[in-house]
């Protein structure tokens, strides 16, 4: 079929007319290959001149379009929306920015309306080597897989669930709660022992709208936004698998703790008496202090910063939870001779300073130090230390609690591979921005939160779910369609050497390997059209609709005639 | 009396942050040296090193790339490939003995409309400074 490419020049008032001379622009444009009609008008985008362009459209029979105007930016949409209703393909459409980036830029009319000529024709060209490409619709599912029963998976399923919505919740120990489970009681101001994390335990068993599964393993996830398969399998009940769908996917999959033993300087392991964090709240639910012999302590140091710098990120939550168990001997053993050895106090949120001041006034003493070591004296402990004015101290106590760092959780490198996750420096899961995008990752419709994203607290893991609920809730919304991006990335069965560069540069995980044909495929689905594929490949496989290599050296070759 | 020589640039720019930071210049009304040619890309890291070859054979004297500040890329790391595609640029273009010199990549922000308007001058100075390409006639391929 023949090409009729329709020219269109917008004046924008007087603000592109006063700085072209767009008549002579017409003149010279006018007789190009396949143009067909070129024209001029006052303000294309005004209801007129919609009205106007998709009538001459259809008029003139159009087969191409190119309206100079103002920067796509601006009405690329617009008049994308007139080819539509004047039956044209929007994208066998080129919008040439002849205002901002010609008019508004260069005084001189001879000058600017030269460029513009450039520009226009660049734009003739180009659109003469254009497709029709189609705008496609998937079906999207609003369920919710959340992986992990801690307190950010429970937020996130209770924020998620509703009569359109069915979560499925995955743990795979045989209870909900997470790390807590472990914990006697949590800081004064976050209430009464551990009522707020049973009654939202209690809460998801009663909602309908959340399937809990409980020691079960995710064996597999695939898919994208809106439509992920995920096969699971029950650990005890003869590893009956289930399967069902997702529309999104919520990691919460929480954190571990440094093994002091890897620093032996601690002496945990060695040196009786020397407890960890979680072995101490142990020791506080079932209501006993005492030593191995028996006997309660008469005194205790508490060792935050264990595996900090071995590590090279602070945790956040030891400062305070250790000042929580200072608190919780003093009241239970008020004799006990507190001491806090502590790098650098980390007392982030506002109710915090107050909590640790009113440590002070019961008695417990705060140490700066560093070097620690911990050493068997006689039976005694004995914590050896550099004091903040840098001499050698040391201080003999009956028991020792240390408070060792958040490290990712075990699962964190499986769970990383089987959805394509990135993993920071630290080897907890990497954020898709980590100021901009906080809960979000490069997978799209994936989201992490709580621990297993980073040292926090019970708040902000909590900020965090509803934060990823959010973003849940607002696109995957019942009976909603999806529209994927359209000009997407192809791969040329033909030229793919099946290398697999490609797999590494795209960030977003949407090319993935065909052993069977052994060349690379990319899921259009999930592509988003950045096009960083395209020059990576060695073999000149990869295409990118709508911005081909022939549109493009097109393009630059009549801009520069 | 011989014209003044204005030199023929290409610039490659990625839409959400050069491109909108090269129209932030136009509606302040900037003066931009008209020797830049602008083509428009969702992300730089669409940049192939053929495109820049390909610009200078059809005839430009200078090459521009442009793309997001490093870390504020829409698809995260496209212009991390930008980066490397430009030094991977350079060393070959240094192994044919070609001028260096007139390729050039620069960050510019959607609100960087004053930096846009500082950089393509500079550039478009410098290479009319250089004079044409001498490369663009005898270029092999
Ligand atoms: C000693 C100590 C005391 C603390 N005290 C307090 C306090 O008083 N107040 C406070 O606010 N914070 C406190 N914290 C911090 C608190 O523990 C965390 O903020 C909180 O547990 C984070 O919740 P989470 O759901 O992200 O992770 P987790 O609690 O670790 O939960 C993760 C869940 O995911 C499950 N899981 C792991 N892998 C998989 C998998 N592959 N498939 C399915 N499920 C999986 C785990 O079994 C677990 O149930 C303390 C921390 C420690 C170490
Ligand atoms: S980089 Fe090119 S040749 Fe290699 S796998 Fe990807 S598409 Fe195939
Ligand atoms: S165009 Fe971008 S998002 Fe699409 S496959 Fe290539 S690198 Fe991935």
């Amino acid at each position: 079929m023949s090409k009729k490419i329709g020219v269109y020049i917008c004046e924008c008032g007087t603000n592109i007319s006063d700085r072209i001379d767009i008549d002579s622009l017409i003149e010279e444009i006018s007789s190009l290959e396949d143009v067909g009609v070129a024209k001029k008008y006052g303000l294309l985008c005004s209801p007129a001149g919609k009205k106007y362009l998709a009538e001459d459209i259809k008029k003139e029979e159009l087969t191409h379009l190119v309206i100079g105007a103002c920067s796509p930016r601006e009405h690329e949409q617009t008049f994308m929306k007139v080819c539509l209703e004047a039956g044209l393909n929007p994208y066998l459409f080129q919008m040439v920015n002849i205002r901002e980036q010609c008019a508004w830029m260069i005084s001189d009319k001879e000058a600017a309306t030269r460029l513009a000529i450039k520009y226009i024709r660049a734009g003739i060209k180009r659109v003469a080597l254009h497709k029709s490409l189609e705008k496609i619709e998937l079906e999207s599912n609003p369920d919710v897989l959340v992986i992990g029963g801690g307190i950010a998976g429970i937020e996130a399923s209770l924020s998620l669930a509703g009569p359109e919505r069915k979560i499925y919740l995955v743990e795979k120990t045989d209870a909900l709660g997470g790390m807590t489970n472990k914990f006697a009681q949590l800081l004064p101001h976050q209430g009464a022992n551990l009522s707020i994390v049973k009654d939202k335990i209690e809460q998801v068993n009663n909602n309908e709208h959340i399937e809990v599964f409980t020691s079960t393993a995710v064996e597999d996830i695939h898919g994208f936004l809106g439509n992920f398969e995920i096969s699971v399998t029950n650990q005890e009940k003869d590893s009956e698998k289930k399967e069902f769908k997702a529309g999104a996917v919520v990691v919460a999959i929480g954190f571990g703790l440094y093994d002091p033993k890897e620093t032996p300087a601690f002496g945990y392991g060695d040196v009786e008496n020397v407890i960890n964090a979680l072995e101490f709240e142990t020791m506080i639910s079932s209501g006993k202090i005492v030593l191995k012999n028996g006997k309660p302590p008469a005194s205790v140091a508490l060792i935050h910063c264990v595996g900090r710098k071995e590590k090279g990120y602070c945790s956040k939550t030891c400062c305070l939870y250790s000042i929580k168990f200072a608190r919780y001997l003093k009241d239970k053993l008020p004799n006990v001779d507190v001491s806090e050895f502590y790098q650098d106090l980390c007392l982030p949120d506002k109710s915090d300073q107050n909590y640790f001041e009113e440590a002070k006034k019961k008695g417990i003493h705060f140490i700066q130090s560093d070097e620690i070591e911990i050493k068997d004296i006689n039976d005694r402990i004995k914590v050896k230390y550099k004091s903040a004015e840098g001499k050698k101290e040391e201080l003999s106590v009956d028991m020792a609690i240390l408070a060792p760092a958040m490290v990712p959780s075990q699962d964190t490198p499986k769970m990383a591979e089987m959805l394509n996750l990135p993993l920071d420096e630290t080897g907890f899961f990497k954020e898709a921005h980590e100021m901009l995008n906080p809960v979000a990752t490069p997978i799209e419709g994936v989201f992490v939160v709580g621990c297993a994203l980073g040292p926090k607290n019970i708040p902000d893991s909590i900020v965090q779910s509803q934060a990823a609920a959010g973003k849940i809730l607002s696109t995957l919304i019942p009976g909603k369609k999806l529209e994927p991006e359209v000009k997407t990335a192809e791969i040329r069965e033909e030229f793919c050497t099946g290398c697999q560069t490609c797999l590494s540069v795209c960030f977003y995980g949407v090319i993935s390997f065909d052993e069977h044909k052994g060349i690379s495929i990319v899921n259009e689905a999930i592509c988003r059209g950045c096009g960083s594929c395209v020059g990576s490949c060695p073999s000149g496989a990869i295409k990118i609709k709508h911005f081909t290599y022939p549109q493009l050296y097109r393009e630059v070759l009549e801009a520069l005639r | 009396m011989e014209k003044e020589y204005t030199p023929q640039i290409i610039g490659f720019l990625c839409t959400w942050c050069s491109y909108t930071g090269a129209d932030l210049a136009g509606v302040s009304r900037l003066q931009i040296p008209p020797s830049i040619r602008v083509i428009r890309l969702m992300c730089s890291g669409r940049i192939d090193p053929l495109f820049v070859t390909k610009a200078f054979i059809s005839g430009s004297d200078g090459v521009m790339m442009m793309g997001c500040h490093p870390g504020d890329c829409h698809y995260q790391k496209g212009n991390y490939y930008t980066r490397r595609r430009y030094k991977t640029i350079n060393s070959v273009f240094e192994s044919l003995h070609l001028d260096t010199e007139r390729i050039f990549l620069s960050w510019v922000s959607a609100s960087e409309g004053v930096k846009y308007a500082h950089v393509t001058k500079e550039f478009s100075d410098k290479i009319t400074g250089l004079g044409p390409n001498p490369v663009k006639k005898e270029i092999f391929l």
